[in-house]
């Protein structure tokens, strides 16, 4: 019959536009929490791994059974990295220095990494030097980020492990949502740290593929820990995974939650509004299942329109976060939009229970009630 | 005539399924503005555990160090012999902290590693289970770490590449577990056996005492510069989250309080361009849009906190890493947010009530 064709659902949702708009922003607005801490989570681990993956070594070597940076102390001696030099496939080997601490500037403080590096090379400095140039002695590289933060330029005094340090000049990509870098030369913090490597940088000749030199170092340095590049990021991205997966647990089931409500709550309000319309349907013939169909229809419509409109919020804060705030990135990226319309569909069909059950229920005789 | 007869009130309960559902979804909005500032007032108390619990007045560390966790201060062993020589300090010890990740389950755990003197002040001020170490092998480790990781007393952990036996359960902090063990652990692990982090300080005199080891070149700090200072680094990270949950959540709460009560309105359309027509001014109808947006904001409110003390304890239950506090403040802000939420929301159904002809009473439903 009839029914079908003429789009009563679209047009019970659609029939007060304000209506709808409120309850798919509302919508929307649920679905803007659980994607935009899933932005902030990709973007973290974008920053927090982006040293390691843009590094020129092919294999990182560590203390044994450390796997990050983050949060961690590593101590190599200096002899390792003659010992990494003597392994077949290695093509060069360098020292990386590197500890956690504090650049202050006056009253201000970031937490930071220090990170001690052979300018003469560069291969552990900065992915790019946006203005000024590589750290002398008594020098160093702050990120930009960072300077700005702490109110200071290339010229300007920093204090960083104690000691003051002349900015000489600002580095890029390398503060992140809990700490900043800095750069210093090698010898500068072996002069106040020790000799000691954090970790030793390694590049692959050209014939031998990472894995097979990581193998090989392995197997002559039984008291390190040694990951390929892509090892190493991975292991660092589960530190950021491990500490937020609580949070984002929580969040994105409170965020669900009031989505389901809020659906729940336009269905049940729409099918009370249209029950006298629905009463009518049913006198002119419509069976339970036409009259779910058109509830089930509203809850796909919603919903579909809810999460159109929460990308584009969750697009809009996130670029706003990350104008105003520029230490975070926000990073919505497709696979999120993906998960969150899927748990979103098994949402809506939750919701449209309570109103298919009243639906169910209509007499047709409401439809010659006064209203 | 309607000064007396609670239209209100009576259109908002006439559905009563529909003020519960709407409660309900104002409620969790709610809930969440709670949990978060439950979540940032639980942060503030847990990260300043070691602080609030050691009893020192004073740290002495590396010139340059102003936080207690994440700057690695490293001064020599036989900075305390200096410390000690001074007249007015009343007990003084050395203590070696540095984060460290420990991987237990596939999972990477971040912790505060505390060395300490066993003896000496520095170590564990609690132990809910077992005892503190007392040997280099033997190790505290924060309840809500051994609870979620099935460890009990006497089992061993590896840490750093070595193992050691646990030997009690002691506090956690924020987002960290402690772990305590003994100096010499500490130094074998660093491979810096005449260094320490940082030195303990009791004293009935800090204004003096932190007089004469400044001139030594070293850094003192006080608890309360240490605590706040802890604290902002360790809160930097979900500053602007949280502030954008809480900014989402007072929009969906708004949202659904206007969505409930124009809804309610509209349905009663009818009734409303009756009353208009017996004479119900622009105020009277702004006022009444304003209550019923009250009633189901006030509800939300109930609704609320009623979700936030089951969230919490399902929370701290669950995950007792987090500590959840409900503060006079947090409990202000969300009625606040509940009056500003219904007081925006009666914008919008308010506006549709102005516009109503009172011819709408004589026209069919």
């Amino acid at each position: 019959m009839s029914v079908r064709r003429i789009p009563l659902a679209r047009r019970n949702l659609f029939q007060d536009r304000r209506r709808a708009m409120l309850a798919i922003f509302g919508v929307g607005a649920a679905f803007v929490l659980v994607l935009i801490l899933d932005g902030i989570f990709a973007g973290a681990m974008n920053q927090v791994t982006a040293y390691i993956r843009h590094s020129p070594a092919d294999v990182f070597v560590a203390q044994r059974n450390v796997k990050t940076m983050h949060m961690t102390a590593s101590a190599l001696p200096p002899s390792t990295i003659e010992d990494v030099r003597t392994v077949d496939g290695v093509a060069w080997a360098e020292g990386l220095r590197f500890t956690t601490s504090t650049v202050n500037a006056g009253k201000a403080s970031l937490l930071t990494y220090v990170l001690g590096y052979d300018t003469s090379t560069a291969r552990g400095g900065p992915r790019r030097i946006a203005e000024g140039q590589a750290p002398g002695p008594g020098q160093t590289l702050v990120d930009t980020t960072a300077a700005d933060e702490l109110g200071v330029t290339v010229g300007d005094a920093v204090t960083i492990l104690g000691r003051r340090f002349t900015i000489s000049g600002l580095s890029a990509g390398g503060t992140n949502i809990v700490n900043t870098t800095v750069f210093i030369t090698a010898d500068d913090f072996a002069g106040i740290r020790g000799p000691t490597y954090a970790y030793i940088l390694v590049g692959a000749r050209a014939a031998t593929p990472s894995n097979v030199l990581a193998e090989h170092l392995a197997g002559a340095l039984p008291q390190t820990t040694v990951m390929g590049r892509e090892e190493f990021a991975d292991q660092e991205a589960n530190v950021v995974r491990s500490m937020a997966a609580d949070v984002m647990a929580i969040m994105t089931a409170i965020g669900f939650l009031i989505a389901l409500a809020l659906i729940g709550l336009t269905l049940f309000t729409s099918t009370i509004s249209k029950q006298r319309e629905y009463g009518i349907l049913k006198a002119l013939g419509a069976n339970t299942r036409h009259l779910a169909a058109i509830v089930v229809t509203q809850a796909a419509w919603t919903i579909a329109l809810a999460v159109v409109v929460a990308v584009a919020l969750s697009v809009a804060i996130g670029a706003a976060i990350g104008t105003l705030t520029p230490n975070f990135e926000v990073d919505i990226q497709f696979s999120s939009v993906l998960r969150t319309g899927t748990s979103a569909l098994v949402i809506g069909s939750l919701a449209a229970l309570l109103p298919l059950r009243r639906v169910t229920r209509v007499d047709p005789a409401t439809a010659f009630r006064r209203p | 005539m309607h000064g007396t007869v609670p239209l209100a009130r009576r259109n908002q309960l006439a559905e009563p399924r529909r003020l519960a559902a709407s409660a309900i979804a104002v409620g969790l909005a709610i809930m969440l503005i709670l949990l978060l500032d439950g979540l940032g007032a639980g942060i503030t108390r847990s990260v300043t555990a070691y602080e609030d619990n050691v009893g020192a007045d004073l740290y002495v560390a590396q010139a340059g160090t102003r936080n207690f966790f994440g700057a690695v201060s490293l001064i020599p062993r036989d900075t305390l012999e200096t410390v000690r020589a001074q007249p007015d300090v009343d007990w003084a010890a050395r203590i070696r902290t540095f984060l460290a990740i420990i991987e237990l389950h596939d999972r990477k755990i971040p912790t505060a590693i505390v060395g300490w003197v066993p003896g000496r002040r520095g170590g564990p001020w609690v132990i809910m289970e077992g005892r503190a170490p007392r040997s280099d092998n033997e190790v505290a480790i924060g309840r809500a770490v051994a609870d979620r990781h099935g460890f009990n007393v006497g089992d061993s952990i590896a840490i750093m590449g070595r193992r050691f036996r646990i030997v009690g359960t002691s506090a956690d902090t924020f987002m960290l577990s402690f772990v305590f063990m003994t100096h010499r652990a500490t130094d074998s692990l660093l491979g810096a056996p005449d260094t320490t982090s940082f030195i303990l300080i009791g004293t009935a005199r800090p204004g003096a005492v932190r007089a004469e080891l400044a001139a030594s070149g070293l850094a003192v700090l006080d608890r309360d510069e240490l605590a706040r200072r802890d604290l902002a680094v360790m809160t930097r990270a979900y500053k602007v989250p949280m502030g954008v949950m809480r900014a989402v959540a007072f929009v969906i709460g708004i949202l659904v309080v206007a969505l409930s009560v124009y809804t309610a309105m509209m349905d009663r359309r009818r009734e409303y361009g009756i009353l208009k027509a017996m004479g119900a001014t622009r105020r009277n109808l702004l006022s009444m849009a304003l209550r019923q947006t009250v009633i189901v904001a006030g509800a939300g409110l109930v609704a609320g906190g009623v979700l936030f003390m089951a969230g919490r304890a399902l929370i701290m239950n669950l995950r007792p890493q987090f500590t959840v506090v409900l503060t006079v403040d947090a409990t202000a802000r969300a009625v606040a947010a509940a009056l500003l939420m219904a007081a925006i929301a009666a914008l919008l159904p308010a506006h549709q009530l102005a516009r109503l002809e009172p011819a709408s009473a004589f026209r069919g439903g």
